[in-house]
């Protein structure tokens, strides 16, 4: 589905290379979380999958295509949620009128039962929606367009506590097998019980790539009253004793992957760690 | 929709989005702009003691009003481009570049090359037949066909002459449209400004370089002159047209290498 290959990429000349021969493979019929601290790149990688900027070396590859042709077959096959986006002054139906013609896949029931479900008012004018609401008609209509390559950035921004579990629920139930989505977050706790893939960026590198069943088979997530132990591999100190990871090898029974215990663990370069994981 | 180059169904949705996104703003538009000449051509009546419009100033106003706000119209071709935010909207709609290109050229130049006109002709005939309503002068009423009526002047070579005049008046609102997609903000000021700085850069050269080395005492033989270098009326229109006609066509180039080459 996507392939990256020697990806190069830097912001004009004097700057240093914000990406150095990245390699990435990512294949259909997963939801991916694509984690790194701010600056560390992500919503440019995301704009080199999906076109809107261009590699200086290397190559990507989505779907067979290259995203920097911005060729029609590729784009009605993909769509973008970005962090920051424009809505025109027009209604909900009129937008739709406008838009969905040009995906072929495009499930207007869906969108009914999106738009129900996030409980989206109807309205004259997309603009006089709230920002969280923009954001969610946007979800709704990007799911609905049944594109095989969903890109969303920091879809959780600016939604409400309630809109938050509704997108969880809503993304996991309208995805088909052939579908990739790919979330680009820093709020980890919001998409923790969704993603299967994890991709960590830092300082232009992939520090981690790896599936959470993998993960989960080879660390063990928990809590303990003492952060000492030859088993621990790192402990974070929390209200009434420490988050702990710990090797999944000491016949501990399977745990769910505390993503953000984990991406602190991986950041603070832990190697004992890393070399555990890898 | 397998034709990634041009596929007239996208064309056509393309369409549909411009209008169905843009419809309320087109209409406000156009209301200015036939408010604006309403206002402006009685206002020129009222100072000429109420005596009506005729041909000759219908032609004037035709042409001054065109121009004008067709540069404005023209000058902000891709609006799209105009916000981070909208250019990642335009870059991703699923069209292709000829698509969204040859569609923006078409509804920004040929579509205001035919509205404004036509409603400058409704314009001025109703704000003619207003008038009669408060004095004793006879409204004459100009036909449509004034609209492409053109007056020949007594020249050699009329189709070098057409062709000068014809791509003389695109390039006029190419240049725009092409500055339209090279700047995001304020595209117009920042056009006119280049083309301003362009003249006069080369006239000075021109004007440093020429004037010692004696060009001005320069004068082949009509029929042996250098092909390029204009030594009659003939030769004259037949070098503008080509250079316009050529500077044309490497503005549109321009204009569409600065659409595919976009970045955001």
């Amino acid at each position: 589905m996507i392939d990256i290959k020697n990806l190069n990429f830097n912001y004009g000349n004097k700057r240093r290379p914000l990406f150095r021969e990245l390699d990435c493979q990512i294949n259909a019929g997963s939801i991916v979380g694509l984690l790194g601290k701010n600056g560390a790149g992500k919503t440019t990688l995301l704009k080199l999958m999906i076109g809107l900027l261009f590699p200086d070396g290397g190559t990507v590859n989505v779907n067979n295509y290259e995203p920097g042709k911005r060729q029609p077959a590729f784009l009605e096959d993909m769509f973008f949620v970005s962090e920051e986006f424009y809505l025109p002054g027009i209604s909900i139906k009129n937008f739709i009128k406008a838009n969905a013609g040009f995906y072929p896949r495009f499930d207007g029931a869906l969108l009914q039962r999106l738009l129900k479900d996030f409980e989206l008012p109807e309205t004259e004018s997309l603009q006089k929606l709230s920002y969280g609401q923009k954001k969610k008609f946007l979800i709704s209509f990007a799911l609905s367009t049944k594109c095989r390559l969903l890109v969303l950035d920091e879809p959780t921004n600016g939604l409400d506590i309630p809109s938050k579990s509704i997108f969880r629920r809503v993304l996991a139930g309208a995805l088909d097998e052939d579908q990739l989505v790919i979330i680009s977050t820093h709020q980890v706790k919001d998409v923790e019980n969704l993603i299967d893939r994890i991709i960590m960026l830092e300082n232009g590198q992939f520090i981690m790539q790896k599936d959470l069943y993998d993960i989960s088979s080879l660390l063990h997530f928990s809590t303990s009253a003492t952060a000492e132990g030859d088993d621990i591999l790192y402990s974070e100190m929390v209200p009434g004793g420490y988050k702990v990871i710990t090797s999944q090898s000491n016949g501990n029974m399977n745990s769910s992957v505390d993503i953000e215990l984990l991406f602190n663990a991986i950041l603070s370069g832990n190697e004992k760690l890393k070399s555990h994981v890898q | 929709m397998s034709n990634n180059i041009f596929n007239g169904h996208r064309f056509v949705l393309l369409c549909r989005q411009h209008f169905v996104h843009n419809n309320k703003l087109l209409l406000f538009s156009s209301g200015a702009y036939v408010g604006v000449v309403f206002i402006l051509l009685s206002f020129v009546q009222a100072s000429e003691g109420l005596r009506p419009h005729d041909l000759d100033n219908f032609r004037g106003f035709l042409i001054g009003f065109v121009i004008v706000f067709g540069l404005l119209y023209v000058g902000y071709s891709f609006p799209g481009f105009r916000a981070k935010e909208s250019t990642m909207n335009y870059l991703l709609v699923p069209a292709s570049l000829m698509e969204k290109f040859v569609f923006e050229l078409v509804s920004r130049i040929g579509g205001m090359l035919l509205l404004l006109p036509l409603l400058f002709w409704i314009t001025f005939n109703l704000q003619g037949y207003f008038f009669t309503l408060f004095n004793e002068y006879p409204f004459d009423p100009i036909g449509i066909q004034q609209l492409v009526t053109i007056e020949m002047p007594n020249v050699d070579s009329v189709g070098w002459f057409i062709l000068m005049i014809t791509a003389l008046s695109l390039l006029l609102f190419v240049v725009p449209f092409t500055g339209a997609a090279m700047f995001s903000k304020q595209p117009l000021i920042k056009t006119l400004f280049s083309v301003a700085v362009i003249i006069i850069f080369y006239s000075t050269v021109i004007y440093v370089v020429a004037d010692p080395l004696g060009l001005n005492r320069y004068h082949p033989d009509p029929e042996e002159g250098m092909w390029l270098v204009p030594t009659s009326e003939h030769s004259a229109f037949r070098f503008f047209a080509i250079t316009a006609v050529i500077a044309n066509a490497v503005m549109l180039f321009v204009a569409y290498r600065k659409l595919k080459e976009r970045e955001v």
